[in-house]
């Protein structure tokens, strides 16, 4: 791939959901080592968009290119090797309640990565568990761990197989101030050890501020406007202005 | 309204029936989850046969107590360990077996696999290169398959070991002479084919509640939904392949 290739490449994306036309008509890309934070409102279509990224929402129209493939033009075999260089933390951390931290971590190294030795996934796991400070919980349940904790391991879980693109779905919502910054922290470290390109879907402004590089406003369908933070947080326009009162 | 109704049946028949298709395609294709499929077989098998032997058990004596007075009325009495041992291998076995399962286990896995959706579990599987259809509901259908058969052999011993029991509280049969009064009038058409409708009664039960926990609705709700929909169906279904399995054994009996 050409290193000035952008690295998710979207245009004139489409989705209806019935009647109800959610994305209508998105254009979009993301560069290397750049984070990108996605406003709008709650059901305005972010998590569709990164979901149709990852290939687990299909679009109804338009081009999606990840790392230079069309994704929807992939077998499951294609698919499955792009997805190994993205890492995806859900909203609500999406662990699997009845495996261990540890069998959480080592889950998508079963199928990826299938040469690695005991040895190399233990070490794998205890380096993604270090890296979020959380290496004690490692044989702990999911329904054991607090909230910062469960979106610690999700990320940990995400970066284990050290992705090129992380694509966040609201990784601070529902976390008091003091662990969102924490986990806001652990995102620009992650950022600039493995070089990620990002695309975060918060309303955390605080988040928004520390992550971005650039920002972009999805309102009724579209992006509505795009820039950094202070351009943005100076708008005169009150559809943007409203985001960050 | 009454089209509305008609219309959501024959769409979850359909969706059910595409449902029983994905698996057969899935479940002789590689990678197989063999790990997660003994997971799954322990869970369903090793887990549900406290209460299984103890439901058997009690149905055991309850049978015996209850149909000796009548026996004993027609001076048929001495034809209790026979009697007992048919209707429990042929039919009290297997059926308390598979609604004791769909009890225990359909809400189990409806409830489940519902949350599973809901919380994006399903989700984080296919972004991590698992095909969740084959990690979850192929492994879980495989072992409510495989684990009625096995639950129902010692469903069948608890359960006749209770009807043992029964006929000595008011009388005295030796251990020996109930069991072989028992076996010599089993043949080969009360076993084979009790044995055999238990492994579609297994089928039902995990096909029914992975299709309604996969197809679980956003929220709480639907959770609950899940779980509810996968045991009354599946109990359902039981009645009904106990129904077609009855009427085929007959096309074989000489009576």
């Amino acid at each position: 791939m050409d290193t000035n290739e952008p690295i998710i490449e979207i245009s004139h994306l489409k989705k209806s959901f019935g009647d109800n036309q959610v994305l209508k008509g998105i254009d979009f890309t993301l560069s290397k080592n750049e984070t990108v934070v996605v406003l709008g409102k709650s059901g305005c279509g972010k998590s569709i968009l990164i979901k149709c990224i990852v290939g687990l929402v299909k679009p109804d129209s338009g081009l999606l290119k990840v790392l230079g493939k069309n994704i929807f033009e992939l077998n499951q075999h294609q698919l499955d090797m792009i997805r190994e260089k993205i890492g995806f933390v859900f909203q609500n951390s999406a662990l699997y309640d009845s495996m261990t931290v540890r069998e959480n971590l080592e889950f998508p190294l079963r199928k990826h990565n299938k040469k690695k030795s005991l040895a190399e996934v233990n070490e794998l796991v205890k380096e993604a568990l270090i890296n979020v400070g959380l290496l004690d919980a490692i044989n702990m349940m999911p329904s054991e761990l607090s909230g910062g904790m469960r979106k610690r391991v999700g990320l940990a879980r995400s970066l284990i197989l050290k992705p090129e693109i992380m694509l966040y779905d609201e990784p601070t919502t529902g976390l008091d101030p003091i662990t969102a910054k924490e986990i806001t922290g652990l995102m620009l470290k992650m950022q600039k050890k493995y070089n990620i390109s990002s695309i975060v879907i918060s309303h955390d402004m605080t988040c928004a501020r520390l992550t971005a590089n650039r920002m972009l406003v999805l309102i009724d369908g579209i992006f509505y406007a795009q820039g950094t933070f202070d351009e943005l947080q100076k708008s005169p326009d009150e559809k943007i202005h409203a985001f960050f009162e | 309204m009454k089209l509305k109704a008609v219309e959501q049946f024959l769409i979850g028949i359909a969706g059910l029936t595409r449902f029983a298709f994905r698996f057969f395609k899935e479940v002789f294709t590689p990678p197989f989850e063999l790990k997660e499929t003994l997971k799954q077989a322990y869970e369903v098998g090793y887990r549900s046969l406290p209460l299984v032997g103890l439901t058997a058990f009690i149905m055991g004596l309850v049978i015996a107590m209850q149909s000796r007075p009548t026996l004993i009325e027609f001076g048929a009495g001495a034809w209790l360990p026979a009697m007992s041992g048919v209707s429990i291998i042929r039919e009290i076995g297997p059926v308390v077996t598979a609604l004791m399962c769909a009890g225990k286990v359909g809400s189990n896995i409806g409830a489940e696999l519902g949350s599973m959706k809901v919380t994006e579990q399903i989700d984080a599987m296919e972004v991590s290169g698992t095909n969740p259809f084959k990690f979850v509901v192929v492994t879980r259908i495989v072992a409510t398959t495989l684990m009625l058969p096995v639950l129902t052999v010692f469903a069948d011993s608890f359960s006749l070991y209770g009807a043992f029991v029964a006929t000595n509280i008011k009388g005295h049969i030796s251990f020996s002479l109930f069991f072989n009064q028992v076996f010599e009038k089993l043949v080969f058409l009360d076993v084979v084919p009790s044995l055999t409708k238990t492994i579609f009664f297994g089928f039902a039960i995990g096909l029914v509640s992975c299709y309604q926990g996969y197809n679980s609705q956003k929220g709480t709700v639907g959770v609950g939904k899940s779980a509810n929909a996968a045991v009354v169906m599946s109990s359902l279904l039981i009645f009904i392949i106990d129904l077609l399995a009855v009427q085929i054994t007959n096309l074989f009996m000489k009576y």
